[in-house]
């Protein structure tokens, strides 16, 4: 065993490989503020990657309802029972174990779902945990509450899967940190089916070996961000790239959101992997589940999102979301706009803060009408 | 390694798929040929691999070979350009076009990338559509029916009927036939039909099969009149469905041949409607508004401070226009939202107020009462923009004119905004229409009102002209309370109050916080906090109206009472502070000029390509409800109450196209499909996907997809700023279909065979030409909100995914933009918004004042009964005035039934299946979700899966009609007091004096019962308030041949295997516990409204503006265990073994929801 450093931790951790960066991670910020469920994302990557024999409950990506869903079912609460006591010490340093600092020896702690498990992909969809028995008002936090949570595979820093596969099938690619299984290696042992702490690697019955979310490559390859991001009706997700070795760059949408702000969280940083898709807690959800979920950073997050108004900053980057299916590298915040930039700083994206209004004339001289917004 | 194309193409559509997967690549291409590799070690995976040529593969997954835009518009309000990727010929993957960014205007207008992107998880799925099973393939004609035809179309002599032997259907199977049969039959059975039922015999065979004898005189003995022709949301697709309409006027063809009474004496055939029909039409916007609708684009959110979500289920109905109302919230704006459960959307709600269903008036109202008792009202909007300052008199609760109190009062003429017709003068044609006109003689029925001027403290006229600021520069300050005695001209002393006043008395007296939240179960805070929130932001607070509120029997009350408290509150025509009601796409008027397509006239048509047409309406519109109703009129008692402006006939024939609501997912379909059907000699349908309808039809055509249209079409959108063209496609036709404007134009061609009338085949010249452009380009020319667009440049930039920016006044547009901030006036009599409705209609309903009645049926206390403490003006008739006993509260009865308790009483009735049998208990609510738009889509396995907890793509449990099934949500301590387990089956039953069908009683045994009765899954869902059962509407359901299916097939599917129609119940539907509702107010000759099209002003009946909706949240129901939810009916079903089930929860599960995993 290594030891690595786990910036999400706060702490060095134990993980089978020596620490290696790529030259730029993958990185995703999902807000789940703005989740609606619709599973446009799910069916945009079933339609590209996943639609053949063997497949049918295969979906590497997937939107569940929090508290009740979960596909494959009680994915998070196995591993969270695996792990035992759980706790955040002063300064955000994590005193429990890793899924890779397991007592019983083993190399990562897991759980393998059975096929069932797969079953009713939406089960919990739009369940609230609470009995509304007859009429209610919240407001601010909900006493009653569920909300949306978006997953695909977190192409992490220290992959669960990558750190199990006895073959060495699995591996994160230099250029740009993406975790991909090598399918004509894998031998189909399931090894990172038990070890990803999110199940997002899936054993494919018919082909007899084990697939996963690609990163969409063969778009990010050609400067595109991936199918689940481009086709976000919620305009939830970003997709770019961190390095999480330099200092933090004002004019990167992620390092602002992730590093500097820290209003998006990694999904249960205490599994360890150092997860690279970042969520916006929601708002209205009771603290204690969401510090389960999202770490104890969850109430500064909170007050931020509520605050972003007056952070124009920080707004220009949330604007950016969704407006572009090309890949924004560094960003700037101008009076009215938010402007995006590729690699190479050229201008590939610039929206209003407020949608322009545009007025017609009643009589239309120029086409000989009048016009109403009542025809 | 190369798979040949066609037999990917095969394997594709026996899976139902259209995508390439990693495993149809052959096996010896896969794995086999990498497994000769050295083995290898790699020492850190994550520094680095060392063979990455196998990458390659999803590389080539992704590669395609060309790529197309199409248009896909189901009856969603959005309609997203789409580009389709295509690989072998086939469409394999969808995606959003990202053109939305760049839409522009004829004015250089733009907007911006924010509106990108637009699609969703159905569009994405169409591959699957484009290329499966259930397409409608081929022409298809019943077997039973080509049989009456081949007899040489035998009828009784005496009454005309059909013997029912031809008439099996649902339960037979089709015959393919050849497109030129299937037209030459479709004209041939038109022709009989209508010849049948002509003249003074033909009415005397409707009279001999029993029709109401005030449908049969409707007809005036044109046998042509009792032909319906329905485009389904026509406005999704202005030539190809409103050609629907365009063939029905030009069937005064046919009745000239039949009649021979030329161009003057010749009748159309009749046209249904489709946003009343839909009850998306909101039936008090008309009478608060004169015209159709309120609403604006969603994206005012942008400009708003408060946004109320009401009964709406925005994030899952409006899914590509979530973002403005999330990101709003993100900029800082306030969301409220209300709804009768915890709602998807309301976990984006800063406020969430959650209440008894179909209270919505009351709830209204009770924020009113908060805000007036503050003082919090913006007197100013209320006497500049409505009638609220206006005298009632209360001897009579007429408004109090001029007439009354002036000895010869003359009335000035109206020169303000309003252009008054004389008597022979044609009204202008749409682009020259600036201002609303009227008819003189209407204008002068109208007459002027008067008001208290509090600056001389003494009555004043007040005209149609005096509205906003002119009001003002007259020097007029009207009194908004107050009671005064006025000196009439026959000498009589009368008390006159405003009409406020008479509001005021009646809310403050019935609707304080403490009674709203008995009534509503909104608890007292809330009230309070929401009602100060709007009042905080008056001119700031958007009403964002869903589905929900519009569905109850009291929609009109609700619009009323929903402007009551936005007008005084400033919050109407303002663009971040307006009324909106969301349900349906309907404005087929912001393409103005459409009525020169549909009515162009066919004795004199213009084949001139660069001409306009010559405009003569021949069709008649009317209410598809009073078909829906059993093909009966609204009678109470000794009176009827239907207006004659509404009057149907009898349906003896039905052509849709584009819509499953008519006939296979309408209000009380199963009473439809065993009473009425029967009676009902020709059903035809134009589909691309085999629906219910199809089920239930006699001939079906089939139509091109989205992604094959050869024929050019545009739509628009009430949500969106959009105009969209629909671009012809590359995509070669994946089956025998035509698109839906040939199919029309053939059956035209058809009649023109059959009765030598060569004008049928004229009136679809251009579409013989295939020039579907020259349509295409009038409409633009004649439209307000398009002129300026040639047809052709809009095409091109479609097929490139950018859609045009409609042309109205405004970007966004939103509706009173005019009437608040330009100080022109509404539609209504008094120019006003108004609250106060003196026709005898509404006095006699007890609603010329904006009243609460409880549900019609969704109600656990008296139904349809007017709530409120004694009143001078809620005096409505009796049932004994109409010689019905007052506790008569047989269903039909209710409608019409005028009875005012307070609430005080109320409280204390129960609804009256309660007091027969105590487990009718449950309000059961039938709303739209987001894995459907109506039935679109639904049925895709992949998105199907994702409908609810208990889709399962392996159907282990057989007998799960397809990969997923509908399921009722019910509360689960209320499922527990029933022994329904979760997940179990159980029976749903309504009213059995009208549900499922009329006539149950010794029909429990047979076929049409095991059809209709409500079976499905129980969900435990914490979310519904206890007595509210929720299911959603967007399903496929029982018909005949799934019922058989699921019987019959051995993997237990619901699929009829005589046509592949694909059920998501075993038994019944959503739509079992539902039916039709006629409300007398809807129904009046008196409502004066702007027409349709155009700014001109008419009354009474007016298609999708004045008329019948229906009413399907209204279903009270007893729930019952049925089988149980284990495999094999046995023990609990499988989802509930993890322990993760509400109510079922293990212990690890319940530390999970504590968040108890991680130490405090």
């Amino acid at each position: 065993m290594a030891k690595v450093k786990n910036w999400q931790l706060n702490r060095e951790m134990e993980y089978p490989y020596e620490e290696k960066k790529p030259k730029k991670q993958i990185t995703y910020v999902f807000d789940t503020n703005k989740c609606i469920a619709c599973q446009t994302c799910t069916v945009a990557c079933k339609t590209t990657w996943a639609a053949g024999k063997g497949e049918e409950t295969i979906f590497f990506n997937n939107v569940e309802t929090k508290p009740y869903g979960g596909y494959p079912q009680k994915w998070d609460v196995n591993t969270l029972k695996e792990l035992n006591e759980q706790e955040w010490g002063k300064g955000g340093v994590y005193k429990g174990k890793t899924i890779f600092e397991s007592e019983s020896g083993e190399r990562v702690t897991g759980w393998r779902p059975e096929e069932r498990s797969y079953a009713f992909p939406n089960i919990g969809e739009d369940e609230v945990l609470g009995n509304m028995e007859k009429g209610a008002f919240f407001n601010g936090i909900h006493d009653i509450w569920m909300f949306y949570l978006a997953r695909i595979c977190n192409h992490c820093s220290y992959p669960g899967c990558l750190a199990a596969c006895p073959r060495k099938a699995i591996y994160k690619r230099e250029e740009d940190g993406i975790v991909l299984i090598d399918q004509s290696r894998c031998r189909g042992y399931k090894e990172c089916v038990k070890a990803c702490p999110y199940k997002k690697t899936f054993f494919n019955m018919v082909t007899r070996v084990s697939e996963k979310c690609i990163g969409c490559y063969p778009l990010i390859e050609q400067g595109e961000q991936p199918r689940c991001v481009t086709s976000c009706i919620g305009k939830i997700r970003l997709q770019g790239f961190m390095e999480d070795a330099k200092e933090p760059r004002r004019d990167s949408p992620f390092d602002m959101i992730v590093r500097i702000k820290k209003i998006a969280l990694p999904l249960y940083p205490q599994f360890g992997t150092q997860p690279n898709v970042y969520y916006v807690p929601p708002v209205h959800v009771p603290k204690d589940f969401l510090i389960q979920m999202f770490g104890p950073n969850v109430e500064d997050a909170i007050t931020l999102y509520r605050n972003m108004k007056d952070d124009k900053e920080l707004l220009a980057a949330f604007m950016l979301f969704g407006n572009t299916p090309r890949i924004i590298h560094s960003y700037k915040a101008e009076e009215n706009h938010a402007v995006g930039y590729n690699e190479i700083g050229d201008e590939i994206v610039r929206v209003p803060y407020v949608e322009p209004v545009h007025n017609r004339p009643h009589w239309d001289a120029q086409f000989q009408t009048f016009r109403h917004n009542t025809p | 390694m190369k798979s040949s194309r066609k037999q990917f193409i095969k394997s594709g559509l026996l899976s139902g798929l259209g995508t390439i997967a990693l495993s149809s690549l052959p096996l010896s291409g896969f794995s086999q040929a990498f497994s000769f590799f050295d083995p290898l070690d790699i020492e850190n995976p994550l520094r680095g691999y060392p063979n990455r040529g196998w990458e390659k593969t999803y590389r080539d997954m992704w590669a395609y070979d060309d790529e197309f835009t199409f248009l896909c518009a189901p009856n969603d309000t959005h309609n997203c350009l789409l580009k389709a990727m295509v690989k072998n010929g086939a469409v394999v993957r969808i995606a959003p076009s990202y053109g939305f960014g760049k839409a522009t205007d004829a004015q250089g207008n733009q907007t911006s990338a924010r509106w990108e992107p637009r699609c969703c998880q159905k569009g994405l799925a169409l591959a699957r559509r484009f290329y499966g099973d259930r397409r409608a393939k081929y022409p298809l004609i019943r077997e039973g029916y080509l049989k009456w035809i081949n007899a040489g179309m035998p009828r009784d002599i005496k009454t005309g009927a059909i013997a029912q032997e031809y008439m099996q259907r649902g339960k037979e199977a089709f015959v393919k036939i050849t497109w030129e049969d299937t037209f030459k039959y479709t004209a041939l059975v038109l022709d009989n039909i209508a010849r049948t039922y002509n003249g003074k015999e033909g009415q005397d065979k409707l009279h001999a099969q029993g029709y109401d004898p005030l449908m049969v005189e409707a007809t005036h003995g044109h046998g042509v009149e009792v032909l319906k022709f329905r485009g389904g949301m026509a406005p999704l697709g202005v030539t190809r469905i409103f050609g629907i309409n365009r063939l029905a006027n030009s069937l005064a063809l046919l009745d000239n041949a039949i009649n021979n009474k030329g161009p003057e004496g010749s009748k159309g055939a009749r046209t249904w409607d489709s946003y009343a029909w839909h009850t998306d039409l909101p039936p008090g916007h008309p009478m608060v508004t004169g015209q159709q609708t309120v609403d604006f684009d969603l994206f005012c959110t942008e400009h708003s401070k408060h946004i109320i979500v009401w009964g709406m289920n925005w994030i899952t109905t409006k899914m590509p226009d979530a973002h403005w109302l999330t990101e709003a919230r993100m900029k800082g704006a306030k969301v409220t939202v209300i709804a009768c459960e915890y709602s998807a959307t309301a976990n984006k709600g800063d406020n969430v107020l959650v209440v008894r269903p179909g209270v919505t008036p009351a709830l209204a109202l009770g924020f009113a009462h908060v805000i007036i008792r503050d003082k919090k009202y913006d007197a100013d909007f209320m006497k500049k923009f409505t009638d609220l300052p206006f005298l009632v008199r209360m001897d009579s609760q007429k408004m109090l004119k001029p007439t009354d109190v002036i000895l010869n009062y003359q009335k000035p003429d109206l020169k303000n905004y309003i252009e008054i017709l004389k008597k022979g003068e044609k009204a202008k044609k749409s682009p020259e229409q600036g201002a609303p006109f009227v008819d003189e003689e209407m204008a002068k029925e109208w007459g002027d009102f008067m008001v208290w001027d509090e600056t001389k403290n003494a009555l004043s006229v007040i005209t149609r002209d005096d509205y906003g600021k002119y009001m003002r520069e007259k020097g007029l300050n009207p009194a908004l309370e107050g009671r005064f005695k006025v000196k009439t001209i026959d000498g009589k002393e009368v008390e006159v109050r405003t009409v406020f006043d008479l509001m005021k008395e009646y809310v403050m007296e019935n609707f304080d916080p403490k009674t709203i939240e008995e009534l509503t179960w909104a608890p007292v805070k809330g009230i309070e906090a929401i009602a100060d929130e709007i009042a905080t932001n008056s001119g700031n607070t958007l009403f964002a109206m869903g589905m929900g509120p519009n569905q109850f029997f009291n929609n009109d009350l609700k619009d009323r009472a929903v402007f009551f408290l936005a007008s005084i509150t400033g919050n109407v025509g303002k663009i971040g502070g307006n009324v909106g009601s969301y349900a349906g796409n309907y404005r087929g008027a912001l393409f103005s000029g459409i009525p020169g397509y549909i009515a162009e006239d066919p004795f004199n048509l213009e084949l001139d390509e660069t001409k306009p047409s010559k405009v003569k309406k021949y069709m008649h519109y009317e209410s598809a409800h009073y078909f829906n109703n059993g093909d009966r009129i609204l009678r109470m008692g000794n009176k009827n109450m239907t207006g004659e402006t509404h009057m149907p006939t009898p349906t003896k024939s039905i052509m849709v196209s584009n819509g499953n609501s008519l006939l296979a997912n309408s209000k009380g379909h199963y009473d439809n499909v065993v009473n009425v059907y029967p009676k009902i000699e020709f059903i035809s349908v134009l589909e691309w996907w085999w629906t219910g309808s199809c089920e239930y039809s006699d001939i079906v055509y089939p139509v091109d997809s989205w992604a094959e249209f050869k024929y050019p079409d545009m739509t628009m959108s009430v949500t969106n700023p959009f105009l969209y063209v629909f671009p012809r496609t590359p995509l070669k036709r994946i089956f025998d279909t035509k698109g839906d404007i040939e199919v029309i134009a053939g059956i035209a061609s058809a009649f023109g065979n059959l009765t030598g009338d060569s004008r049928f085949r004229d009136m679809f010249k251009f579409v013989f030409e295939n020039k579907v452009e020259v349509y295409l380009q009038r409409i633009l020319n004649t439209s307000q909100g398009t002129r300026g667009y040639k047809f052709n440049e809009l095409e091109a930039e479609a097929k490139k995914g950018i859609p045009a920016l409609m042309m109205t006044r405004t970007t966004p547009k939103f509706v009173g933009m005019e009437q608040s901030n330009e100080d022109k006036q509404w539609y209504t009599k008094s120019g006003r918004l108004e609250f106060y409705r003196d026709e005898p209609e509404f006095i006699e309903a007890g609603e010329n004042m904006v009243v609460f009645r409880e549900p019609i049926d969704s109600t656990f206390y008296e139904p349809n009964v007017i709530v409120g403490k004694k009143h001078p003006c809620i005096m409505p008739d009796e049932p004994q005035k109409y010689g019905v006993d007052i506790n008569d509260l047989a269903t039909d009865t209710r409608q019409a039934r005028n009875v005012v308790k307070p609430w005080s009483e109320v409280k204390n009735t129960k609804h009256p299946l309660h007091l027969k049998d105590k487990d009718y208990k449950f309000i059961f609510h039938t709303p739209k979700f987001r894995h459907g738009a109506h039935t679109t889509p639904v049925d895709t396995d992949i998105v199907a899966v994702w409908f609810g907890p208990f889709g399962d793509m392996h159907r282990r449990d057989k007998r799960i009609p397809f990969v997923t099934e509908l399921y009722v949500d019910i509360n689960p301590l209320d499922a527990r007091e029933l022994g329904v387990e979760d997940g179990d089956y159980v029976w749903i039953d309504a009213d059995p004096s009208d549900r499922p069908f009329r006539g149950l009683a010794g029909r429990k045994n047979g076929p049409e019962y095991e059809l209709a009765r409500l079976k499905a899954r129980a969900r435990f869902y914490p979310g519904t308030q206890r007595g509210v059962t929720r299911m959603w509407h967007n399903a496929y359901g029982a018909t005949y041949g799934s019922v058989a299916g699921a019987k019959e097939n051995a993997n237990g599917l619901a699929k009829n295997n005589k046509t592949g129609y694909q059920a998501l119940f075993r038994n019944g539907s959503h739509q079992s516990c539902t039916r039709a509702w006629l409300k007398p107010t809807l129904l009046t000759d008196s409502l004066v409204r702007k027409n349709n099209f155009g700014q001109g002003i008419g009354k009474g009946f007016e298609i999708d503006v004045h008329g019948a909706t229906g009413n399907p949240r209204e279903a009270f129901v007893k729930i019952s265990l049925a089988e149980k939810g284990g495999i094999g009916g046995s023990g609990l079903w499988e989802g509930t073994e993890n322990g993760t089930r509400p109510t079922y929860e293990n212990d690890d599960f319940k530390k999970f929801l504590k968040g108890n995993f991680v130490k405090k």
